[in-house]
């Protein structure tokens, strides 16, 4: 990497969708003047607005190379790959000649749905699809449009296909990059012609994921990979209880440690640098610190599990309320109650928390892996006093994200210790255990449940009141309380049907963790309705099929997804000594759900196999679609099984995977994977199945042996786990 | 002094004796494909191969490799051409990636040993952590790279 003092501040513009090898060297950088469409801005979000610069989004070059920047991070769920398929599609683009690179931090690249320049919320190819569709076309027609003019034919005569315009009736061709240079002159279509979809030959046919080649061979380049000249390492320690402040430290002990530089204190920690990350490491180990443990120093877990049930007698927010549940709970022939509970989750990202910077007087740059380059940004300027438009933020692949990088705390640390070191860059690597112990993490949540069965069994009210350790503005301020999502956008038809939200923030840190509220509130739910299914002696799968008999759409997706996993499962026959166990339900814009097929031996389940279905629209790309769905459902069984962050005198027990441990390859059960064929609008995809197992692991585990699981982990059912893969 | 030999190449380096091979490779060799993951031995993302056996680099101090020789990921082969990165592409192993090389380098030490691994060879020999839980795909992709062998 050429030491350089000077911020570049490439203007991204029209002007380099030309373009040419010179400006490749230019991608990626800061775009001061790259902001939304006026139209955009003014909320006109509709396809009739015309498409967003297609220069911003992928440059052509002479030599035919195909640059596509995207808007999209890579953090292991297929983002780049899936952003490219959107534009090639329309662009007719060779594969084989494309390359993607990261988005800088900008407003052009605000998701269309969601609004921010964030990859998260399964929101990037729901968000996206369109607009790149629009955004490809456009570049193909600016293409076309160069050829025509240049052979003096009209452009309707004109057609492409690998990287190439093609006149037939003269039998002309040429490549893209050969006009490219006057395709970026000509002007962008208004309203771009999109593809009919039975003519796609990208979308839905997965062609090699773009990330793949780099990561079998270690060229793949993450935050904390990125190697500066001149570079010094940094270590952290903050306080163990959340919400601690330092009172004092005493670095005398590290001055000892050959190529230790300096101490950098924080407001709740104190930050080590070093000639090396080794050296940092130690000279940390000697470093003392006194900290002001703060209010949380008395809270456990125990005081947390009570202020979650003592929600339950709080009125809390009305998130959905269809008739009259309380009378038809009074009326109701059969009644049932319980409460359901899981506790806090760390992300545990395999790339632990870290960030390069450095500072100089022109401003900030940082290299990270981030979901949020704009949080990123942000957080720098904050740090600096200066204004965003000073930070340029490069951001590399993750080794995970799963909601925890769309923080940017551990880039505001970086900085802080990229400022007292003379301009000289900074890596900052949080140890395992500073990660497991500073997360943002999945809140915990308890439901309680109050339902009611008529004499013919069925479910004609259900009350809920939802109460998880977060705060309303967690997600989205102003609307009904966020964390009952998953409950009160239940598909089933429930005439009396009351949800309520509480939240209980106790000051421990909470974030966005895969799959969000649904993390909890299917689990929750799902096995509620299991147990009303019991209630009224009805089979559970045919018990969810009568709640989903109308003409809604989203009621008709749902049972017919429903019935593809029944079907697949082999439902109404499983194998001697096996049970099943079901879930259905919608997430993240999405149909998804589960089976789980379980035997139990003494306390051990054995796991057989587990069915996983998805209608998430149009599959963009069906190989990732399915990798995502097993691998999210990786994630949430790993947490049912065992995820548990408990907390005593206001720090976090667990400290690594010895005591926060994730599945194994051993314990890797069976993994069928269904995809509706679909023609709906995309739904997401990263999310969705996390919240799969946990229901229909309880679920079977009820089939199989009478024991109702109500709380999670699994392992404090006192339950064994093994995968039998037969 | 420490003298080692990585990916066919002599070293002498400068560090003191107690740091991790990890960080021998990532920080004073720029070999970044060999991860940091736990620091305790735990994850296996930091798997190189020493004398040709698989070790958790993060344990191993730099005084305990003196003289050795280290394979990392970046050496396993000059092209992305060994069986074990071939399968991995074939079978689109990787998501984040980020356990990836540690895995690699675990499957082509199993095959080293044992050219035709069963479910349960595989099962003892790969205890590497994948966030992602790409598991599936790395257990078909080591029975692809031993059927491309035999």
């Amino acid at each position: 990497m050429p030491e350089s003092r000077r911020l570049e501040l490439p203007n991204i513009s029209r002007r380099k969708f030309v373009n040419v090898a010179v400006a490749a060297g230019a991608l990626g950088g800061l775009a001061l003047s790259i902001k939304l469409p006026a139209q955009e801005r003014a909320g006109w979000r509709g396809v009739a607005r015309p498409p967003r610069d297609p220069g911003a989004f992928l440059q052509i070059s002479e030599d035919d190379a195909i640059t596509i920047i995207s808007p999209a991070v890579e953090m292991g769920q297929g983002g780049h790959t899936s952003m490219s398929i959107i534009i090639m599609e329309e662009l007719g683009g060779r594969w084989d000649r494309l390359h993607v690179v990261d988005a800088a931090a900008a407003g052009i690249y605000d998701n269309p749905m969601f609004g921010q320049q964030s990859t998260v919320g399964s929101f990037s190819v729901r968000g996206w699809y369109t607009e790149l569709r629009r955004i490809g076309a456009a570049a193909r027609m600016m293409l076309v449009a160069a050829a025509a003019r240049r052979w003096h034919v009209p452009e309707h005569e004109c057609t492409v296909a690998d990287s190439e315009i093609v006149h037939a009736r003269s039998g002309r061709r040429c490549s893209f990059g050969s006009v490219a240079r006057l395709a970026a002159k000509m002007r962008v279509p208004q309203q771009p012609e999109l593809k009919p979809t039975g003519e796609f030959r990208v979308i839905g046919h997965s062609p090699p994921r773009v990330d793949i080649r780099d990561k079998v061979d270690g060229s793949a380049r993450y935050g904390i990979d990125v190697v500066l000249p001149n570079m010094l390492y940094a270590a952290v320690r903050t306080c163990p209880t959340h919400g601690g402040r330092l009172k004092s430290f005493d670095d005398s002990a590290c001055r000892s440690v050959a190529g230790f530089e300096k101490t950098v204190p924080l407001p709740d920690g104190v930050i080590v640098i070093a000639r090396s990350y080794w050296q940092a490491r130690k000279a940390l180990e000697r470093l003392r610190t006194d900290f002001d443990p703060g209010r949380l120093a008395g809270l456990t877990s125990e005081k947390v599990s009570a202020r979650l049930h003592q929600g339950f007698d709080e009125p809390g927010t009305l998130a959905r309320n269809d008739g009259d549940a309380e009378a038809a709970l009074a009326r109701a022939a059969t009644k049932l109650e319980a409460v359901y509970e899981v506790p806090y989750l760390a992300h545990a990202c395999m790339e632990p928390m870290n960030c390069t910077a450095r500072v100089t007087d022109e401003g900030c740059e940082v290299w990270c892996g981030t979901q949020s380059p704009q949080a990123a940004q942000a957080g720098a300027a904050q740090v600096l006093g200066i204004p965003t438009s000073r930070v340029k933020v490069n951001t590399q692949y993750l080794g995970g994200g799963f909601g925890r990088r769309g923080q940017a705390d551990f880039v505001t640390q970086a900085v802080t210790a990229a400022k007292a070191t003379g301009g000289r860059p900074v890596k900052l690597i949080w140890t395992r255990e500073e990660d497991i112990q500073h997360d943002w993490y999945r809140p915990a949540a308890a439901i309680r449940f109050r339902g009611g069965l008529d004499a013919a069994g069925r479910l004609v009210a259900l009350d809920c009141k939802v109460v998880t350790a977060s705060a309303p503005a967690f997600g989205r301020p102003g609307g009904p309380p966020f964390y009952t999502e998953g409950i009160s956008t239940a598909t089933y038809r429930i005439p009396n049907f009351r949800v309520t939200g509480v939240d209980q923030n106790l000051g421990i840190r909470f974030g966005f963790w895969r799959s969000v509220n649904d993390s909890h509130n299917p689990f929750m739910l799902e096995g509620f309705i299991d147990e009303l299914a019991r209630a009224a002696k009805q089979d559970p799968y045919l018990f969810r099929r009568a709640m989903l008999q109308d003409e809604r759409p989203d009621a008709r997706r749902q049972l017919a997804l429903l019935d593809l996993l029944a079907a697949k499962a082999g439902w109404q026959h499983p194998p001697a000594g096996h049970a099943f166990g079901i879930t259905a339900f919608t997430a993240f814009g999405s149909f998804v759900g589960a089976v789980a097929e379980v035997s139990m031996q003494d306390q051990i389940v054995n796991l057989h196999r587990v069915i996983l279905g998805i209608d998430c629209g149009v599959a963009v790309d069906p190989d990732n679609i399915a990798a995502q769905c097993e691998g999210g459902m990786v994630f949430g069984l790993t947490a049912a099984l065992r995820g548990e962050i408990t907390l005593e005198n206001g720090a976090v027990t667990q400290s690594n995977f010895h005591d926060y441990p994730m599945l194994q390859l051993v314990e890797m059960p069976r993994v069928d994977c269904h995809i509706v064929p679909s023609a709906a609008p995309p739904g997401g995809v990263g999310e969705p199945s996390t919240a799969t197992i946990a229901p229909a692991l309880a679920n079977a585990i009820y089939a199989a042996s009478d024991l109702r699981l109500r709380s999670l982990p699994m392992i404090r059912h006192q339950l064994g786990f093994r995968a039998v893969r037969t | 002094m420490l003298t080692l030999t990585v990916n066919g190449t002599q070293h002498s380096i400068d560090v003191e004796a107690d740091t991790p091979l990890l960080w021998v490779l990532r920080d004073e060799l720029q070999l970044t494909g060999t991860k940091f993951g736990c620091g305790a031995g735990l994850c296996g993302a930091c798997t190189v191969l020493l004398e040709g056996k698989p070790v958790r680099s993060c344990l191993m101090p730099a005084s305990a490799v003196d003289g050795k020789s280290i394979t990392t990921i970046e050496g396993l082969s000059k092209d992305k051409s060994h069986p074990v990165q071939r399968a991995w592409i074939a079978e689109s192993v990787p998501q984040c990636g980020y356990c990836q090389s540690g895995m690699i380098l675990a499957a082509a030490a199993l095959l080293a040993t044992n050219p035709r691994p069963s479910d349960a060879d595989i099962d003892m020999a790969i205890t590497n952590v994948c966030r992602c839980g790409t598991y599936n795909h790395v257990r078909r992709a080591i029975h692809r790279a031993a059927e491309s062998q035999a």
